[in-house]
């Protein structure tokens, strides 16, 4: 019936594109394992995982759950070290997992995460995220510089009027509302980098556009490079530029979204396609009911 | 906040609040109305109260009045020093050790276990009889040693539990510093947890101070109500039945003690935003837009709903025949399109215009709306909805499993139950009695949750799980029978029959959702709701458990209501498609005609939407 939409409108390229912002070089995660014996397991989350983020572009990183895609989002926030392989940032290696240096790194680097409930303190009113966000990395002082800035975040990330939102408890929003929030705090430090964990997954269908494409709409106003986090390979073609598919831990195909999905070579990713579900499978064959 | 907020509602915290402001007061203004000192002798000795002694006098003449209130005065600044230094003790301890793990902690956790131990009385007695001095403070000092323990244990385990929710993941990503996060996102939400360690530890302090009073062993050149009891106790008051004399300070005592716990039942009401924005939130209008679209367009279509299922209503059993409103009253309102479904055989479940609403103080919520849907035997009935449509409500009003406050105010619901004959009797499922329903339940209606891993008792083997329904509804069965009558639904669901003594941890997402199906289909039940089995299940994984569903379904024939919000995956493998959209059914009909001609805005809504993040429809 309906056909995917062509997104080259939405990916065009913005001004000063395709520069290489963040870049991982073979990033090893090892966690911690069972005990057997004096031995203790070790459990490979990561392994060997190369990406480059790119000013203005949109990196989709694919999925299921177990593969290591937050692992990695964690890696490049560098929420927790790495067990080998190292971050660039505009070409230097950096290490920076506290003090100010981590700060420093923060206000590069972006995270969000996944779930919209429990990602904003249920203690603090909105003014006060913001307030913290923009207070941390310096980008206003004073409560009247900080509320004007504040305001103008909400507007950002489209929650107008932002007045209604500033006095509020994360308790009192929608979890689209919410997620606007995480993208408004995260946009506080002014970064060049968003990481973000899964965005949608915990939303409604209709909301997810509405934030994938604030997503996009941020990428081209701010030029950021985003790393679009997902266990949706549809969403990933429609909205990222490059996808790098995981599996176990490992990139296990990767390449331009377009090649990706609607050509997939490995084997993993041509079984994720076939399993999503599609509707027009049972019109090829009418009359035939679902026998999988 | 307006005064009046901060008052709260409930009685047991305003009688607890009466009761310590009432001692509060008694300590700081009753040594200022009475005219005697309190150590002074010289009144004729032990009279009983009267209007010169409000209280009577003691052995040596000295008014007991006077004592009391300047002893409330020693009591309470004694407890509530001790309760601010123990908490302050144990915010420290817990937060650190809590937070930060590793060594500190475990230093911490030893000394806090040890403390914890030690019986507290002897080691108060024993630090107090080295205090060089024993004025208010010392004492307070020597009682918080010996009381900080069990809070400092139970907030470190609230920390463990906060510094792994997400929030404190995304304090850190933005920048916040340790320090920072530690006490102004951790130690906020553990609020409650400090105010009531803060509470019950000033009624230890208050006890423990009357305590070592008592024994001798506080300052006894100060009066408290300890020291009274310890006066009255030595000249032997009870023996002469003096009892104005250790009857007032030790019911204050237990007064305030009772008055601290009480207070103990509403910190809740102070320290989560949720419950004290509670009131002001409903009045407050919701952000515009958005919110007020979907009100009126709830409002209408709801008007609409009603139309359409009372022309409905007049439609022969079984089947809804092709009911189309076309009376709208509002021009974005569009009416539910309900289009006559073809699916062969008997209806097995009807729902006939039914409502349920959510009493709240601002007038009912409707959470269905006037929905009549028809369920035929081995049909695949796809319920589609957002958050908040309503699915959830309507398919646990059939399964009777509706949580206060939800309530049915109107319609039907019916089971059409076969006989051997092959005739049905009809079942009003809303009015079956306790009895019934538990053996309707399972044997004739199951249910599969969306969580498997929470469905499955986590501390039961698979067996004792198949024994649970199995004992109920097949009393006469053997303990073998049931076991192989597990293995055998096991094998069904192509599960090894031998993992059927395995715990749910040891078995996959996957596998732990077909030990749900197995459990749901021991008793070959006509119908089988399916609350968003495969949501919490990776792609793959979600084709495999379908792939199960749908050959078993072929086996058994029965008739299944599958919820998702997922309306591709329901357009794929449904026979009949129920969209629902804020309590509203807002299209009903076959797969596959509401697949190639959507006919309600929302249903091609959802479809665009589907289409734009990249699924293939």
């Amino acid at each position: 019936m309906t056909t995917v939409p062509t997104t080259d409108a939405q990916n065009g390229p913005a001004a000063g594109a395709g520069e290489v912002i963040l870049e991982a070089r073979d990033l090893v995660k090892d966690f911690r394992g069972k005990r057997v014996g004096l031995h203790r397991q070790r459990f490979r989350a990561v392994d060997h995982v190369s990406l480059q983020l790119r000013r203005g572009q949109v990196t989709a990183l694919v999925g299921q759950s177990g593969s290591g895609k937050s692992t990695v989002g964690r890696l490049l926030a560098q929420l927790m070290p790495q067990t080998s392989g190292e971050l660039l940032l505009n070409g230097q290696p950096i290490t920076a997992h506290r003090g100010r240096a981590f700060i420093r790194y923060t206000s590069t680097v972006q995270m969000t995460l996944q779930d919209p409930f429990a990602s904003l303190n249920p203690v603090h009113r909105i003014s006060y995220i913001l307030a913290r966000a923009l207070s941390i990395h310096g980008h206003a002082k004073g409560a009247e510089e900080i509320e004007e800035k504040s305001l103008a975040l909400l507007r950002k990330v489209n929650l107008t009027p932002p007045e209604r939102y500033l006095r509020r408890f994360p308790h009192e929003l929608s979890g689209g509302e919410r997620q606007r929030i995480s993208f408004a705090r995260a946009l506080a430090a002014e970064p060049q980098v968003l990481l973000a964990d899964e965005p949608v997954s915990m939303l409604d269908v209709t909301i997810r556009k509405e934030i994938l494409d604030l997503l996009d709409q941020l990428r081209t106003e701010e030029n950021l490079a985003v790393l679009y986090i997902t266990h949706d390979l549809g969403s990933a073609r429609a909205y990222s530029e490059e996808t790098l598919v995981m599996y176990r831990g490992e990139v296990v195909e990767r390449g331009s979204s377009a090649d990706v999905i609607d050509n997939p070579q490995h084997e993993y990713t041509q079984r994720l396609l076939a399993a999503a579900p599609n509707p027009r499978r049972r019109l090829s064959n009418p009359g035939e009911e679902f026998r999988g | 906040m307006k005064l009046n907020s901060l008052w709260p509602a409930s009685g047991k915290v305003r009688a607890g609040l009466i009761i310590v402001i009432f001692f509060v007061l008694l300590a700081v203004f009753g040594p200022m109305i009475t005219d005697y000192a309190p150590r002074a002798t010289g009144n004729p000795p032990l009279q009983p109260p009267s209007a010169d002694h409000w209280l009577g006098t003691t052995q040596t003449g000295q008014d007991v009045f006077s004592q009391f209130v300047h002893g409330a005065r020693v009591s309470l600044a004694v407890g509530f020093i001790a309760g601010v230094l123990s908490q302050i003790v144990s915010v420290l301890v817990g937060l650190v050790g809590g937070y930060f793990r590793g060594i500190a902690d475990e230093m911490l956790y030893i000394l806090t276990a040890v403390f914890l131990v030690i019986p507290a009385m002897p080691l108060l007695i024993v630090l107090t009889g080295y205090l060089p001095t024993r004025g208010m403070i010392s004492v307070a000092i020597v009682i918080t040693i010996t009381s900080w323990a069990p809070a400092a244990r139970v907030l470190r385990a609230q920390t463990l539990s906060l510094r792994n929710r997400d929030f404190v993941e995304a304090a850190r990503a933005t920048g916040e510093s340790r320090m920072r996060i530690m006490f102004y996102e951790v130690m906020p939400n553990a609020l409650p947890v400090i105010a009531s360690g803060f509470l019950f530890s000033t009624i230890a302090a208050i006890l423990a101070e009357a305590g070592l009073s008592f024994l001798g062993l506080g300052s006894l050149t100060t009066v408290s109500w300890g020291s009274m009891l310890y006066f009255a106790q030595n000249n032997q008051a009870l023996l002469v039945g003096a009892w104005w004399w250790f009857v007032p300070p030790g019911l204050a005592i237990a007064i305030i003690g009772a008055g601290l716990a009480l207070i103990n039942f509403g910190i809740d009401e102070y320290a989560n935003p949720r419950l004290r924005t509670g009131k002001s939130r409903r009045k407050a209008a919701r952000p515009a837009g958005r919110g007020s679209a979907a009100m009126s367009s709830t409002a209408a279509s709801a008007a609409a709903g009603a139309e359409a299922s009372s022309s409905s209503s007049g439609v022969s059993e079984g089947s809804l025949g092709g009911t189309e409103s076309t009376e709208t009253t509002d021009d974005d309102a569009s009416p539910p399109q309900i289009r006559g479904s073809e699916v062969p055989g008997d209806p097995v479940i009807s729902v006939r215009d039914l409502i349920v609403d959510y009493p709240t103080e601002d007038g009912a919520v409707r959470a269905v709306d006037h929905v009549s849907i028809t369920l035929h035997r081995g049909e695949l009935l796809g319920l589609a909805g957002e958050s908040g449509s309503g699915k959830s409500t309507l398919t646990n009003a059939i399964t009777r499993l509706l949580r206060n406050p939800a309530e049915v105010s109107g319609g039907e619901i019916t089971y059409h139950r076969s006989t051997r004959t092959g005739e049905s009797t009809e079942v009003d499922l809303l009015n079956l009695p306790a009895e019934e329903l538990r053996a309707f339940r399972w044997s004739e209606l199951a249910i599969v949750f969306q969580s498997a891993m929470n469905a499955l008792n986590p501390v039961l083997r698979v067996s004792a799980q198949f024994d649970d329904v199995l004992r109920v509804h097949r009393p006469g069965m053997s303990a073998a029978g049931r076991k192989e009558l597990a293995q055998e639904m096991l094998h069904k669901v192509g599960i090894d029959p031998e993992r059927v003594t395995a715990y749910p941890h040891e078995l996959s997402g996957g596998m732990k959702q077909r030990v749900a199906i197995a459990i749901a289909l021991v008793l070959e039940p006509d119908v089988i709701i399916m609350d968003e089995p495969t949501t919490a299940l990776d792609l793959l994984v979600q084709r495999e458990v379908l792939e199960q569903v749908m050959q078993l379904r072929e086996e058994y024939g029965f008739a299944i209501i599958f919820t998702t919000h997922d309306l591709s995956l329901l357009l794929e493998i449904s026979d009949t498609i129920a969209v629902m959209q804020t309590g509203t059914l807002v299209e009903y009909g076959p797969a596959t005609d509401v697949y190639s001609d959507p006919r309600h805005p929302y249903t091609k809504t959802l479809l665009s939407s589907l289409a734009n993040l990249g699924a293939r429809i």
